[in-house]
């Protein structure tokens, strides 16, 4: 991959067209410039120096923001250095993000996880899939604040569109559908289990099919119904049982804002979302 | 030029420094040992008294030579105002503006979950401490306006609302020296939400 790489970033050394971008983390480099992490749908992850982005007023003004939906144009990179942000136009700040810790808490910890796991000058339909799936959760958070529910369903998702989708349906071993009411999921093999090829040794998590089929219901749905979707006491346990898991294993990666989004969902008790305002 | 672990030491030193890369690094490596001794010395000097010397404030947790601070000990000012900063830096740039004479609270940075900060991370169970002890009429909420900032500001106004105090937030707006045609839609549409009257 980085070979082909090479030779691709030769051969398009010019600037960039105009490219919609979001703000996954902004870090400050000397005594003016700014390194900006980008999500991009055309070039996946970008690291992009923006310079004198802290002093000048007029160069990128409001704009290198978290969260915030732009269009850039890059320069890509020059002989061993960073790429340069040539211009940022805001599209969206995202704003009601900043006025509530929940929704600010969820938001973080997508654009963390994306900015861990987010190819980096990946191309491909895969994605514009991450792209349009950060840029959805945004949205929806912009109009609900998150509780425990919400969160499971975008991790699930954020699973999804990074191509780690756990199988829902039908067995990872045998490839039939499993039955229920009680089913098993197997979170080193990536999915359920049906009864003929469980092994009394495993421990399989133990789930009611109907959580597996409202999991695979917040797959489909757009995220800004997501509150339409019957997933609660015990069966949103286990579906926050099977994901975490599942995450852990299949992830490994321990994200630095969760701490925060789980002291923030618990304060707040697992409100329901609001609708928008 | 390689080979001398004592100017090795020095680079590796410096570019543990924020915004210092290698080249920074061995430029200033190489300037310091070209430069006359007493300004070395000095360096040297002030480096070593940088951490003994420097003391926090018990009261506003800004950073001085003793505690409480010169502004915390100075009766002139105004007991009944709080503005709260993220760092002792933004607090000298308030004092530089000359245009506040209350007390100051340093929070110690913002909420900022990506790089682990969190509420236990920042003086927030000390400023509540602070305004519940009472006389205090007013905080000002001065963190950046930037998506850190404006979280951190709302997460405190939400901590302080059962303390019942004014809760105020520094305004947002065009800066000076700045062009309508070049600012993005978002401060321009701020500036004219937080306009002032202009004459009477
Ligand atoms: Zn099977
Ligand atoms: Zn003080």
């Amino acid at each position: 991959m980085a070979a082909i790489g090479n030779r691709t970033r030769d051969r398009v050394r010019a600037p960039l067209d105009d490219v919609p971008a979001l703000v996954l983390r902004t870090v400050e480099f000397g005594e003016a410039d700014l390194i900006v992490h980008l999500l991009t749908p055309t070039r996946g992850r970008v690291t992009a120096m923006a310079k004198h982005a802290r002093k000048s007023v007029r160069r990128f003004p409001g704009s290198l923001d978290l969260f915030n939906h732009l269009e850039v144009k890059i320069h890509p990179r020059r002989r061993g250095g960073m790429p340069l942000l040539d211009r940022a136009r805001l599209l969206s700040p995202f704003l009601a993000l900043r006025d509530d810790a929940a929704r600010y808490g969820l938001a973080c910890y997508v654009m963390e996880l994306l900015s861990r796991l987010a190819p980096e000058e990946g191309v491909g339909p895969e994605m514009r899939g991450i792209f349009h799936f950060a840029l959805e959760v945004l949205e929806a958070l912009e109009h609900s604040r998150p509780d425990e529910r919400m969160r499971v369903l975008v991790e699930l998702r954020a699973l999804d569109a990074l191509g780690m989708r756990p199988e829902l349906r039908n067995c990872v071993r045998c490839g039939r559908e499993v039955e229920g009411p009680s089913v098993h999921f197997h979170v080193a093999d990536g999915g359920v289990i049906c009864r003929r090829c469980s092994r009394d040794e495993e421990l399989p998590l133990r789930a009611h099919l109907g959580t597996l089929r409202a999991l695979e219901q917040g797959l489909r749905f757009p995220l800004a119904e997501l509150s339409r979707l019957a997933l609660s006491g015990q069966s949103l346990a286990e579906a926050h049982a099977i994901v975490a898991r599942f995450q852990r294993y299949h992830v490994g990666l321990e994200l630095r804002s969760e701490r925060f989004l789980n002291q923030i969902l618990r304060s707040s008790g697992g409100a329901g979302p609001t609708p928008a305002a | 030029m390689r080979g001398s672990p004592a100017i090795d030491r020095v680079i590796a030193s410096l570019k543990r420094l924020p915004g210092i890369g290698d080249k920074s690094a061995s430029r200033l490596a190489f300037f310091l040992l070209g430069a006359p001794d007493s300004l070395v010395a000095d360096l040297a000097d002030a480096l070593s008294r940088l951490k003994q010397e420097t003391v926090m404030c018990a009261d506003c947790f800004n950073l001085g030579d003793r505690t409480p601070c010169p502004i915390c000990s100075d009766d002139r000012r105004d007991d009944s105002l709080l503005c709260v900063v993220e760092e002792p830096a933004d607090l000298s740039a308030i004092e530089k503006s000359g245009s506040f004479k209350g007390r100051y609270h340093v929070l110690g940075g913002t909420l900022s979950p990506i790089d682990g900060m969190g509420p236990g991370e920042l003086r927030i169970g000390e400023l509540e401490r602070r305004v519940r002890s009472g006389g205090i009429r007013e905080v000002i909420l001065a963190t950046n306006p930037n998506a850190e900032g404006d979280a951190t500001a709302h997460y405190i106004g939400d901590r302080l609302r059962p303390a019942g105090v004014l809760v105020s937030r520094i305004a947002y707006g065009m800066p000076l020296g700045g062009d309508l045609e070049y600012a993005d839609h978002v401060t321009v549409g701020r500036s004219l939400e937080n306009r002032r009257k202009f004459s009477d």
